[in-house]
């Protein structure tokens, strides 16, 4: 008796469970309802807005600066930040999303745009750029391209844009006796560099890392090689023979002694600041084109008299392979004070004192006066001034843009790492296991 | 049935391997302090590191490095907008309210469980143990709905008001077994000399359930002190933040960390907790060993 009593209360649960998450599920694809008509962005700046970015402390006071600055500019306008580090503010974001309640202006990169963008939550922001609200005249084409959606519009303006670089221990590489690569170079190229240093590297070094788990590496390879990543139906758009061959050609790297063992990769902390490499053990790795400062202070402090650089990706008959990866302010469709949301978003990407305050904290200033600007300023330092002048030198080389489908943040990069794990720990081999990643990041990808 | 006398084994070892009882004493010491050495380490590092200078606490897994420092307690205590000493605040509110609230509701609810005769109570015993089964995401999005609609956000209601409404089964569970263990004949005579449900519940069973209450206090501290997501969701604004969201802003994954400052405030951090538990050691190790929880 007793145990059909409790059988029905859990049962009377399980249904009040289902429920709620019906809720969940139904507020999340509701958004589209007042993004219908097209929102040029023009009217009364008044009123307040919330801000949210991703970010540490250092972010944090640069960017309650500007919005002062943007306050101060704007009588009767009320702005409130709101941060959190990067995984902690998408799990608040997703709430917020999914309440319908997101903040005016929220900070995307493309990696997750379209998680959004497909389920209807954020406005194009073209009809403002086209009336006038937000000015995108001094940020290169390829850069704000890379705010667009699967659908070809606009959803968020870039305004720093960060890049993989290839990080390079020069002191090293003297040791090893090799000469950097020369800018142009090609993988065959790299893959040599690698080779020749290798031999030549001091015990308990590496040349690098054991890289083929890692999606950058392989973003730069497919763009340099003319691949698509992606198709337009948001699937993998590279077949099973492009991944075999990648994947082959690290495999051949590692079994030689080239790159770091698969047990020490594998339980290499994550962030570049605690990596082997930031710690003198590898020669190069790929590194966010912006971690050249906090590497070279790790460095530093081990005493050792190590110095890092960095270079553009490889390159390959398709052209440059180093795209790059923006992060800018979108404007959700549930804001209720789009005009001042869309002066806000211009303000911090067009602004030049608000440019010279936040200084390129997230990736090198898309704006090219902003940028100018900073590089002119005699006291940035000699690292920060390298990050902006490769950036430079990358958007000059035409760089690829990525749309990245619904579900890659999600699916694709986990996948990715775990099938080469299988088969850099001998479980699988590269073909079972690019046949199988590609089935699985299929599954979750797109739609 | 004929008996069969099995021929009784002879032990390998003897009942007792050493007499010598001092010995014993240094072997088993010697072995809970090696042990203890391996657990506390991962911890011992992190004080460690925290006066060490920012740029040098990834040197190796050694506890001493050349160079000491206070920097990261000075730097780390003044950073953020507000400081930390505003965070600490915030956090000893929240949790103070958390656990009054806990200890009121869950154990009213607990006492009208365990005591009182009322329709369905059986069913909604079951009902309250099956959200513990519920996990946390679950009930997240229409949580965070509901606050909103009510206007919360950015105050500490939604973090406190549904530990006084009894949301937490699991403490409630917890002092039902508890006041079940006590003998009804002390309510019965409480009864006699005219006492009413809250008269038995405040003089008989509350004193009698402490190490319950115990209990239920410090984990309720220990969860809310270090409750990360809640505060993370309803409090956006900087002067509200509590001290692991504080934390979090040392972290930066897309630019600078500053492990020194963030090591710094997390040992800190931790000895409130730390402190709590001395203080309360012989009632949590008592009200664990006493309400079933094994």
């Amino acid at each position: 008796m007793t145990w059909t009593r409790s059988a029905l209360g859990v049962l009377a649960l399980g249904t009040s469970a289902l429920l709620l998450t019906g809720c969940g599920a139904s507020g999340d694809g509701g958004g589209g309802g007042n993004g219908g008509g097209a929102n040029d962005g023009t009217g009364e700046i008044t009123g307040s807005i919330e801000i949210a970015w991703w970010g540490g402390d250092a972010r944090n006071e640069k960017t309650n600066a500007v919005i002062d600055m943007f306050v101060e500019a704007n009588e009767g306008v009320e702005a409130n930040g709101q941060s959190a580090d990067f995984q902690a503010y998408f799990d608040r974001l997703n709430v917020q999303a999914a309440s319908q309640s997101l903040p005016c202006a929220v900070q995307l990169q493309g990696r997750q745009l379209n998680d959004y963008t497909s389920r209807d939550l954020l406005l194009p922001l073209d009809p403002m750029i086209e009336s006038g609200a937000i000015d995108v005249s001094d940020i290169p084409e390829a850069v704000v391209d890379a705010g667009r959606g699967e659908d070809g519009n606009l959803y968020f303006l870039p305004y720093g844009a960060a890049y993989d670089a290839v990080g390079i221990n020069t002191t090293l590489a003297e040791q090893a006796g090799v000469e950097l690569p020369e800018e142009g170079y090609t993988w065959d190229d790299f893959v040599t560099f690698l080779e020749d240093a290798a031999a030549g590297l001091p015990e308990g070094t590496r040349a690098i890392d054991s890289n083929g788990g890692r999606p950058n590496f392989f973003i730069g390879w497919t763009q340099a090689n003319g691949k698509t990543l992606f198709s337009e139906d948001g699937k993998l758009g590279f077949s099973q023979d492009d991944l075999v061959e990648y994947w082959t050609m690290w495999e051949d790297l590692r079994e030689a002694g080239v790159t770091e063992t698969a047990e020490r990769t594998a339980e290499e902390p994550s962030g570049p600041d605690q990596g082997y490499f930031a710690n003198g053990q590898l020669m190069s790795d790929t590194i966010p084109g912006n971690a050249l400062t906090p590497v070279t202070a790790v460095l530093e402090g081990k005493g050792e008299g190590h110095e890092v650089t960095t270079i553009a990706y490889p390159s390959g008959p398709e052209g440059s392979g180093n795209a790059l990866y923006p992060s800018g302010f979108a404007i959700p469709a549930s804001c209720d004070n789009v005009p001042t949301a869309a002066a806000f978003v211009d303000f911090f990407t067009n602004d030049m004192e608000a440019g010279l305050v936040f200084a390129s904290d997230n990736g090198a200033a898309t704006n090219t006066a902003v940028l100018e600007a900073q590089l002119a300023d005699p006291e940035l330092s000699e690292t920060k001034k390298h990050e902006l002048e490769l950036f430079q030198e990358i958007v000059a080389n035409d760089p690829p843009t990525i749309v990245f489908p619904p579900g890659y943040q999600a699916t694709f990069e986990a996948a990715f790492r775990q099938a080469y794990e299988q088969i850099a720990f001998g479980n699988q081999s590269v073909e079972e296991a690019a046949a199988a990643f590609i089935e699985q990041a299929n599954a979750g990808l797109g739609g | 049935m004929a008996t069969t006398s099995l021929p009784v084994p002879r032990r390998l070892f003897p009942a007792r391997l050493v007499k010598n009882r001092l010995l014993t004493g240094i072997i088993r010491h010697t072995l809970l302090v090696c042990l203890l050495v391996v657990i506390l380490y991962p911890l011992l590092w992190m004080v460690a590191a925290s006066f060490r200078p920012n740029n040098e606490i990834f040197n190796g897994l050694g506890l001493f490095s050349g160079s000491f420092t206070l920097e990261n307690y000075a730097n780390g205590w003044a950073a953020g907008q507000q400081g930390f000493s505003r965070y600490f605040l915030n956090s000893t509110l929240v949790t103070v309210l958390s656990i009054v609230g806990n200890l009121i509701s869950c154990s009213l609810t607990a006492y009208a469980f365990a005591r009182l005769e009322f329709p369905f109570k059986r069913t909604l015993f079951a009902i309250l143990l099956g959200t513990m089964l519920l996990p946390y995401h679950v009930t997240l999005v229409p949580q965070y709905v509901l606050f909103n609609e009510l206007g919360w956000i950015n105050t500490y209601l939604p973090l406190i008001v549904p530990r006084f409404l009894g949301t937490e089964a699991f403490f409630i569970f917890l002092m039902v077994q508890f006041i079940r263990t006590l003998p009804r004949e002390l309510d019965e005579s409480a009864r006699l000399d005219g006492a009413g449900h809250f008269g038995i519940f405040a003089r008989i069973i509350m004193p009698l359930a402490l190490p319950a209450i115990g209990t239920t206090a410090m984990f309720t501290f220990i969860a809310s002190w270090n409750d990360f997501l809640g505060p993370l969701l309803y409090l956006n604004r900087a002067d509200l933040h509590t001290v692991p969201i504080a934390l979090n802003t040392f972290l930066d994954s897309t630019g600078e960390n500053a492990f020194g400052e963030l090591f710094a405030m997390s040992t800190l951090s931790l000895a409130p907790i730390v402190g709590f538990f001395i203080v309360s050691q012989r009632l949590l190790i008592e009200g664990i060993a006493t309400t079933g929880m094994k």
